[in-house]
């Protein structure tokens, strides 16, 4: 019954069009910084920078290149949002509609509905990771080759990978970006089950991220860093040092699935003793 | 099949249900009346456990609704004032969708409830091409899924034309014949009321204010409608004879107690006073209905 639950869940889900806007609003962003990386001065600086480093910049400009400095800046930004978005309707859109009151008047458990609708937005934040994974890569792959990998990301990671380890790792690192996804869901979702319009859990959700944020980058909360998500958000890059820090990375992956876990105690907690009213 | 005992629900200290206590036996259509914030949107969420009572018991199919509400609401089908749907999605998607979240159901038992509610050939159209008639099908159908033994519908007419309120009508008198559920019916239309239910409560600002056959509201003891050629004179004579106690509006007399409208009509004749008609007059679950929530007369002033 949990499967065919589920399964009628991601049908409501997929059944949206404003589902798409985050899968559409990736490709747009893909193919503009694609054609900005190959035809501004975005290449010159990268092919610079690999050879003011002793690398040979033509063997390292490349599809899991570009493919990953397409992907940092839309993690950073568009994801959030758009998994947010989602997550933020999943309770409240229903609540505002009127079509969570027909479904509470049946005997399903309000705490069963909820699990439901949170894997299901879970399942929606791992099929959008992918998607922003494939798609940078089936683009890249249209204009540049497949060779080695470069990585630079300032504080985070320098390296340069041979292609088939770089593909390894580009493919792990989606692993840490769904979770990362996941959390922002669940967030998102946690507001939802409140007594709130879609758009307030959606806002919300940002304003909790961007404050962690903020916070994060005041050189007074350094020694707190680890209290913020997005630091351990980071953690997605991590992977492509040399060696990867595992136990550091393990560590961020167990505080974000424990933030997903609160988010979904919390906002079940909240909206178990809510009456649902039309 | 409901029964309610002295529950009270409070919003933020805000009295929205006050001592409310009914039963509604099994095979019986039960009228929920009262003007829009009376509580009869609340008393129905409580009965789906949908809003928490503050007190009280809240019991339907035999089950407390608090602690067994799977068990409560297994065998109970709703329908709520405007029927909402996943208008993206088709009519025959959106009842696997909410059948889901009952138990599992056959596509044969599907196809049943749609050629039930009349809308075959239309199940794998979206819901937003669906007009306002076939959505409250769909929401017949829906509730009627998990084939089940009690109905509450809340305000099921509204927003309906005239043709759709009297089909509205004939399919819940069709479902107790057909099918002998209990139905717990809240409506405005008091008109719908009267023609449907076997017994009302009316709540007033959260409270009880009556509970009732309707037979019983519609008989007013002794009020008898009489047409003659000379109402005054009549009621003169009657009054004199002792037959009768009060007069109203020139066309209602109130009869003295253990008289009979034989009796008049043989005082009237016998006096030369032609008698066009006469009969029991009943009142209407509106007047009824009027009269009990019309506010006490304010004192005046000296």
């Amino acid at each position: 019954m949990f499967l065919a639950q589920l399964k009628n869940e991601l049908w409501k889900l997929f059944g949206k069009k404003r589902t798409y806007i985050g899968f559409g609003a990736f490709l747009l962003a893909q193919t503009l910084m694609l054609l900005a990386f190959k035809y501004t001065r975005w290449q010159k600086d990268f092919e610079r920078l690999l050879s003011g480093n002793g690398y040979l910049a033509t063997e390292f400009i490349s599809v899991l290149t570009v493919s990953l400095v397409m992907l940092i800046p839309q993690i950073m930004l568009l994801m959030p949002l758009y998994v947010a978005l989602v997550g933020g309707d999943l309770v409240a859109k229903e609540a505002e509609d009127g079509t969570l009151r027909m479904i509470l008047s049946r005997p399903i458990s309000r705490l069963r509905l909820l699990f439901v609708k949170w894997v299901a937005g879970i399942i929606f934040a791992v099929v959008l990771v992918l998607m922003l994974g494939l798609t940078a890569m089936g683009f890249a792959s249209l204009l540049f080759p497949w060779k080695g990998m470069f990585v630079f990301s300032p504080g985070l990671a320098f390296s340069v990978l041979p292609a088939h380890e770089g593909l390894v790792r580009f493919a792990f690192s989606h692993l840490f970006l769904a979770v990362n996804a996941s959390v922002m869901v669940s967030v998102a979702f946690m507001f939802s089950c409140f007594n709130m319009k879609p758009s307030a859990a959606t806002i919300l959700a940002l304003s909790f991220l961007f404050v962690s944020m903020v916070m994060e980058n005041i050189p007074f909360f350094d020694r707190y860093e680890n209290w913020f998500i997005t630091h351990h958000f980071k953690c997605w890059l991590l992977i492509f040092r040399d060696p990867a820090p595992w136990s550091q990375i393990c560590q961020s992956e167990i505080i974000l699935f424990a933030v997903s876990a609160t988010a979904f105690v919390v906002g079940a907690m909240a909206f178990q003793v809510r009456d649902i009213k039309s | 099949m409901i029964e309610l005992r002295n529950v009270i629900k409070k919003f933020a200290g805000r009295l929205a249900v006050d001592d409310l206590s009914f039963t509604v036996p099994r095979g019986e259509i039960f009228g929920l009346l009262g003007h829009n914030g009376a509580g009869k949107s609340t008393a129905i969420g409580m009965m789906l456990g949908q809003v928490w009572p503050t007190s009280g018991e809240v019991k339907v199919c035999g089950h407390d609704v608090q602690s067994n509400r799977r068990a409560a609401l297994m065998q109970v089908g709703a329908i709520f004032e405007t029927p909402v749907f996943y208008d993206y999605l088709s009519g025959w998607r959106n009842l696997e969708i909410l059948s889901t979240y009952t138990a599992p159901t056959t596509k044969a038992r599907i196809r049943e409830v749609i050629e039930w509610v009349g809308l075959t050939g239309r199940e794998q159209s979206k819901v937003r091409t669906y007009s306002h008639g076939m959505r409250s099908r769909l929401a017949l159908a829906q509730a009627l899924l998990p084939k089940p033994e009690l109905l509450i519908l809340d305000e099921p007419s509204d927003g309906l034309d005239p043709e759709g309120i009297h089909e509205m009508r004939q399919t819940i008198l069709r479902l107790q014949r057909e099918l002998g559920l209990t139905i717990l019916l809240s409506s405005h239309l008091l008109n719908e009321v009267e023609q449907l239910c076997t017994r009302i409560a009316v709540l007033q600002q959260g409270k009880k204010v009556f509970e009732g056959n309707v037979a019983d509201v519609k008989a007013t003891l002794g009020k008898v409608a009489l047409k003659t050629s000379d109402f005054v004179s009549a009621t003169k004579l009657l009054r004199g004879s002792g037959l009768i106690i009060a007069t109203e509006q020139e066309k209602f007399i109130t009869l003295a107690e253990g008289r009979s409208t034989a009796e008049i009509t043989q005082a009237l004749v016998s006096a030369g006073i032609a008698v066009d008609g006469i009969w029991q007059h009943e009142q209407t679950v509106e007047d009824f209905y009027l009269n009990l929530v019309k506010p006490p007369p304010t004192p005046q002033k000296n």
